[in-house]
């Protein structure tokens, strides 16, 4: 393992070094969990990692809250999200998603944009940034920024949508202020209770009213397709239901409606088979 | 000689922590020496194979490359019991371990690279994976080496038996049989292995800084192969960083290593990265047994066929040995009237198998406890009853002719059912999703050594110096388990001075005397009795003087606080004083004496019939689980352990023994396999290899029982791998109690569980 | 291509320092082969022991997983840098209370585990907050431990909040 590093300090500096890497073998590196991992396991030739580690523009490492959304720059850690309050309390999937990421190690460095730009289905917090439909912010090297719906970032297993100048910049998550209530939360299973990645995992953010009706439902499975999915007939099969009203029948259909988007394949870690059952039981037991 | 005791019996940190909480010590990739080189082994990229050629000219151009070994460069012996093992591989390769040639270099980076320059043709050939193809006529024969006594491709075979199997069954109300299979577990040592070899020309002697557990046999070993006198190669410990069994074999890194070094002329060290460790080192055999076990209608078991094929791998280690331990728990565990006992060794071109904590003990006890449930469910019987009614007692003659001179099995049963008893009221209610059950596991094992080599002794040395301190030279090797503080405790106790008073030297074969090693929880047992054996040569320099000092007699002396105290007067005398005087006045002698301790244990005769051991261990755990139906995982919530220990020397060690041994079998039990297909390794890293994490550990109720057991240090007996055995086969139970399917394989993962309902439903 | 060598500047166990490295190496490198530091331990080399955690700026990470070229200007605190002088009182807390309550065995995942613990004790006292037993075992959820079982070191950081 042998590559050049170039840490940029500045959104100028950036974008310098982006254009000077036009055309050659060059990747970003945040927390450098996943990057280094791959980097010996298949050495590159020729490479040069752009370090995310010294950049100074707050937009790529600050948690804003703004009126009707949280903003999370790429460079946040898994850590920084399990401390902030309004995530905790707003938007449990993520929190829980951040808080069930690798170990403690890990999640000091792990960053948010990382998880994003790996693209692998079984990112934890990718998945909850799904159920919760985020926006990714996309900057790229002349300057120009980009908005595209999470579930068209990722494009293919460990692909996105980002160009060779385009580096992503945020995630904008839609929070709902009207004091509606939130069900929300993320299940990862797996053979351990720790330093698990997920056999399967769901995330789920449903908010209801006063009145008990379903306003919003997003839900998002991991590590049984190719690449993260939003299951929308499960998520419209909700709204506008009576929450408390869901009982056993509802949610295997609930279920089964998720079962549709699942493709899961077999590996040393568990057969398709298995991954279906337990997406079946672990989908209808939000409810129970 | 009932004295209160003032050391032994009390909690007392280990006196190597302090060095290893400040990352003081030194381990076997810590170890610098001046011009060292490092060195890296080319293992085979197919499973079987012909080796057609090895072309190491384009790695010998690569700058900072010193040395170059294949197996054509050297003159060697085969390594292993079975002499079956070549170091470096010759015209094939029979599975994905194999060694073909190794690089010395300034770097590990260049050493690594080198690797990649070296070009193997092969002529890639089927192997045979599955132990019962492989006792097929039509089968090739698998290791060249095998010495056929049986089957060709049977390393080594066993048979037991005893009583009248034909009248025992001709008794039984009930009878089952089940077929049980039991995976490949790795050691997993947080430290990888490391050697380093120095090899000096000017005098012909080769010193290794080795994490080997038995250093005298792998002094022997080592000299072996190299066609040295074993004299002449100094093996030096390093610290350990974790055994469990890993370290009793030698390895062909080991030689290789020194090879290198011999041939470079300058020191070299070799250690493996996490994923060769995964695949280099040894597992646990796997096995399948067969077990027809029998029951009279009141519940007093009437016998056990035991039929058992363990894969081997390739080569043989000491682990094909298992079947000497596994065929106690088939023959003794539990009163057994009748009992025959059938276990082969087979070749695979499976990676080979290696001893591993409890010895084939958790895979035998994993069978007799299942079958025991199967058995009591026939019945309509209590599970604990039955246990409880077939207990081994005190005095008891087995049919194998182990003697219990001490016997805790009924108290231990007792102990955790009460215990069970309790946490399972604390948290009673079954839900829908989850499911709780309980299971019960005994063990029997030895505790006093195992006469399986034609010593089991130990030797010690000791010297007091002017000043009162005293250096205990002994035999016996420390590989975290505590051993070196136990014994630190004895010399403290019997000699009345502090432990920081107190040095153990014990990682050096020029000076320390011999020991067979650690292996069947022996230490704190052989090296315990042969310091305590020393101490008394001590005292008789000691007493004279002091006696003589403090105008009394001998017996009426007692060592307490750094003195020697004559009990009538209540005078004392400080011990460095009576040191000095030995010393400088007279008789002008030096405080130093050996002693050697030899168990009194048989050798078992050709029948394996014989007390082999000192002492036995006998243990009972109770375990609680929760199994969620949704996922299939497996919650441990209590494990209750009660074990008869003999005597507990020091709570604090034994508790992280026990802990760990039962954390370590919870793995076994539950997440961890070693996954190998056609030969190859699918789960090479702690990614996939899951180990108990911190989030996964039970609560542990553990409750000591003390047996006194004449033969042992204070009575006590050996404790180091009970703990891991019945765990799996607790655990098993109570799965299948839980939610009510068979479990006969390991490990139990939520796959299997929740497929295990799905076919129940 | 040539790498570039990078100079950084670092504070490690209280010493400043300033080092030529090689932009690719990585931080359990420069501790271990660079500045002899041999307390950090490598068990995985992948992020999934913890035998090699080190305190940046007083957070626990990886040495295994982190680029050398990101210590500049920060602070790195190893096991080593733990002891004190004190001939009488060598330990901090955290290492007595790992001596004192049995949390080594073999000794090669104590220093991560101590580092890790270390973390997570400064972490509480700052937020004068008193951990249960569950809250333990997820602070040391990334240092594996093959020998004790855990017990014991979840027992020796318990200790270290006793009577708060
Ligand atoms: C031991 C271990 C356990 C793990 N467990 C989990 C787990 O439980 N759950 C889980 O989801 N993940 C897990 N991971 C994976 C990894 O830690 C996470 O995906 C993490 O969030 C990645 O973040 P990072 O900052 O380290 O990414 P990096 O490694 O720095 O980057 C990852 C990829 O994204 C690119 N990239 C990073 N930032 C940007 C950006 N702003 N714009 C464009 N491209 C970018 C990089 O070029 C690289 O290709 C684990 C990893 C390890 C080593
Ligand atoms: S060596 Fe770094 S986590 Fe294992
Ligand atoms: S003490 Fe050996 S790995 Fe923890």
């Amino acid at each position: 393992m042998n590559f050049n590093v170039a840490s940029p300090e500045t959104n100028e500096e950036l974008f310098e070094v982006i254009a000077a890497n036009q055309g050659r073998n060059f990747r970003f590196g945040a927390g450098c969990t996943d990057l280094l991992i791959e980097l010996k396991k298949q050495p590159e030739k020729d490479l040069t990692v752009i370090n995310l580690g010294y950049l100074n523009d707050p937009q790529f490492n600050s948690i804003e809250n703004n009126d009707g959304s949280v903003r999370i720059g790429a460079l946040v850690t898994a850590n920084r999200i399990t401390s902030d309050l309004t995530i905790q309390e707003r938007l449990p999937v993520l929190y829980e998603a951040a808080n069930q990421l690798a170990s403690g190690q890990i999640r000091q460095v792990a960053t948010i944009g990382g998880n994003l730009c790996t693209a692998s289905p079984a990112g934890d917090m990718a998945c909850a940034l799904v159920a919760l439909k985020a926006e990714c912010e996309i900057l790229s090297a002349n300057g120009k920024v980009r908005v595209v719906p999470i579930e068209d970032f990722f494009t293919g297993v460990r692909k996105t949508d980002l160009k060779e100048n385009e580096i992503l910049r945020s995630v904008q998550i839609p929070v709902n202020n009207s004091g509606e209530k939130v069900h929300s939360g993320f299940i990862k299973v797996g053979v351990r209770r720790s330093m698990e990645c997920s056999v399967v995992s769901l995330a789920y953010h449903i908010q209801i009213t006063a009145d008990d009706i379903i306003t919003l439902a997003g839900i998002a499975i991991g590590s049984v397709a190719p690449t993260i999915k939003f299951a929308s007939s499960a998520c419209e099969y909700l709204t506008g239901k009576r929450f408390s009203e869901i009982g056993s029948s509802e949610s295997e259909e609930f279920a089964t409606k998720i079962l549709e988007y699942a493709s899961p394949i077999s590996d040393i870690r568990a057969s398709a088979w298995y991954r279906e059952e337990v997406l079946f039981n672990i989908s209808k037991s939000i409810f129970e | 000689m009932q004295k209160e005791l003032k050391v032994i019996g009390k909690p007392m940190p280990k006196l190597d922590a302090g060095i290893k909480v400040s990352g003081k010590a030194v381990y076997g990739q810590d170890v610098v020496l001046p011009d060292m080189l490092y060195g890296a082994i080319l293992r085979t990229e197919y499973p079987v194979a012909e080796l057609v050629s090895i072309d190491t000219s384009k790695a010998e151009q690569l700058a900072g490359v010193v040395s170059i070994i294949t197996a054509d460069d050297v003159d060697v012996n085969n390594i292993s019991y079975r002499r079956d093992h070549p170091a470096l591989k010759k015209g094939r390769v029979n599975c994905i371990r194999d060694e073909i040639a190794a690089v010395a270099a300034e770097t590990p980076a260049i050493a690594r690279e080198a690797l990649k320059l070296i070009e193997v043709k092969y002529n890639v050939q089927e192997g045979v994976f599955d132990p019962f193809e492989a006792l097929k006529d039509d089968a090739p024969q698998i290791n060249e080496f095998s010495s056929h006594e049986k089957n060709k491709n049977i390393s080594h075979p066993f048979h037991y038996e005893h009583g009248d199997l034909q009248q025992q069954k001709d008794k039984s109300a009930h009878i089952v049989t089940s077929r049980y299979f039991l995976p490949r577990m790795t050691h997993a040592c947080l430290a990888p292995c490391a050697i380093t070899a120095d090899y000096s020309n000017i005098d012909n002697r080769l010193t290794l800084y080795s994490v080997t557990q038995v250093p005298f046999l792998y002094q022997r070993d080592m000299a072996h192969v190299l066609k040295m006198e074993p004299s002449r190669i100094r093996v030096i410990q390093t610290v350990i960083g974790g055994g469990f069994g890993s370290k009793l074999d030698m390895y062909p890194y080991e030689p290789i290593c020194a090879l290198l070094a011999m041939k470079s002329g300058r020191p070299v060290q070799i250690t493996f990265d996490r994923e060769e460790e995964f695949i280099a080192s040894p597992t646990r055999q796997k096995m399948v047994i067969d077990l027809t076990s029998g029951v009279d209608e009141k519940g007093k078991f009437t016998f056990r066929v035991a039929k058992i094929i363990m894969d081997n791998g390739a080569y043989t280690s000491w682990g094909a040995t298992t079947p000497f331990v596994m065929m106690q728990t088939f023959s003794s565990m539990y009163q057994m009237p009748a009992c025959v006992f059938d276990a082969d060794a087979v070749y695979t071109n499976n990676v080979y198998a290696g001893s591993f904590r409890g010895y084939g003990n958790p895979q035998a006890t994993f069978a007799v406890e299942r079958n025991i449930d199967l058995l009591a469910e026939k019945l309509g019987m209590d599970k604990a009853e039955i246990r409880l009614l077939n207990a081994n007692f005190r005095g008891e003659f087995t049919g194998q002719e182990l003697e219990f001179n001490t016997c805790g099995h009924k108290d231990a049963l007792e102990m955790v059912i009460d215990g069970v008893g309790k946490t399972r009221k604390e948290n009673d209610k079954d839900q829908k999703r989850y499911k709780k059950g309980i299971g019960f596991a005994s063990m029997l094992h030895v505790g006093g050594g195992a006469k399986i080599y034609p010593s089991d002794g130990c030797g010690t040395i000791l010297k007091m110096d002017d000043y009162g301190y005293l250096t205990i030279i002994t035999g016996s090797s420390e590989i975290g388990q505590g051993s070196e503080t136990v014994l630190g405790m004895m010399a403290a106790e019997e000699l009345g001075i502090g432990i920081e008073k107190i040095r153990v030297i014990n990682t050096d074969t020029d000076i320390k005397p011999w020991d067979v090693g650690v292996h069947a929880s022996r230490t704190s047992f052989v090296a315990g009795n042969s310091l305590l054996g020393a101490i008394k040569e001590l005292k008789t320099k000691l007493s004279p003087k002091a006696a003589e000092m403090l105008k009394t007699d001998e017996d009426d002396l007692e060592y307490d606080g750094g003195t020697v105290k004559s009990i009538k007067t209540g005078e004392s005398i400080k011990i460095d004083k009576v040191a000095r005087q030995i010393h400088f006045k007279g008789p002008n002698d030096l405080l130093t004496v050996s002693h050697y301790y030899e168990p009194g244990s048989k050798f078992a005769d050709k029948n394996f019939k014989g007390n082999i051991s000192g002492a036995y261990a006998f243990a009972a755990q109770a375990i609680e689980v929760e199994v969620d139906t949704y996922t299939g995982n497996v919650r441990v919530l209590n494990i209750h352990m009660a074990q008869d220990v003999g005597k507990v020397l020091n709570p604090l060690g034994l508790g992280g023994q026990i802990e760990g041994g039962v954390v370590m079998g919870m793995g076994y039990a539950l997440t961890e396999e070693l996954k190998v297909d056609n030969g190859y390794i699918l789960n090479p890293s702690f990614h996939e290899y899951k180990l108990p994490t911190a989030c996964d550990i039970p609560e542990i109720h553990f409750y000591p029982i003390e047996t006194i057991d004449e033969a042992g240090p204070y009575g006590a007996k050996g404790v180091g791998e009970a703990p891991l055995i019945p765990t799996a086969a607790a655990i098993a139970n109570a799965v299948s109690n839980a939610i009510g399917v068979e479990i006969d394989s390991l490990p139990i993962t939520p796959e299997k569980v929740l497929q295990a309902l799905s076919n129940k439903s | 291509m040539p790498t570039d060598t990078h100079k950084i500047t670092f504070t490690i166990n209280g010493r400043k320092m300033e080092r030529t490295i090689s932009p690719s190496l990585l931080l359990i490198d420069l501790i271990r082969e660079e500045l002899s530091l041999k307390g950090t331990k490598p068990g995985c080399l992948e992020g999934e022991c913890g035998a090699c955690t080190v305190l940046i700026n007083g957070d626990a990470i990886s040495s295994c997983l982190y680029l050398a070229v990101n210590v500049n200007g920060k602070e790195i605190t190893t096991i080593e840098g733990l002891s004190t002088d004190d001939r009488n009182a060598p330990f901090d807390p955290v290492q007595e209370a790992m001596i004192q309550h049995g949390g080594v065995q073999c000794g090669y995942c104590t220093p991560g585990m101590v580092m890790s613990i270390k973390a997570f004790q400064e972490h509480c006292e700052a937020n004068r907050f008193v951990p249960g037993r569950e809250e333990i075992k997820k602070a040391i959820e990334g240092n594996l431990c093959r020998c004790t079982g855990y017990t014991k070191i979840i027992d020796a950081v318990e200790s270290l909040f006793e009577g708060e």
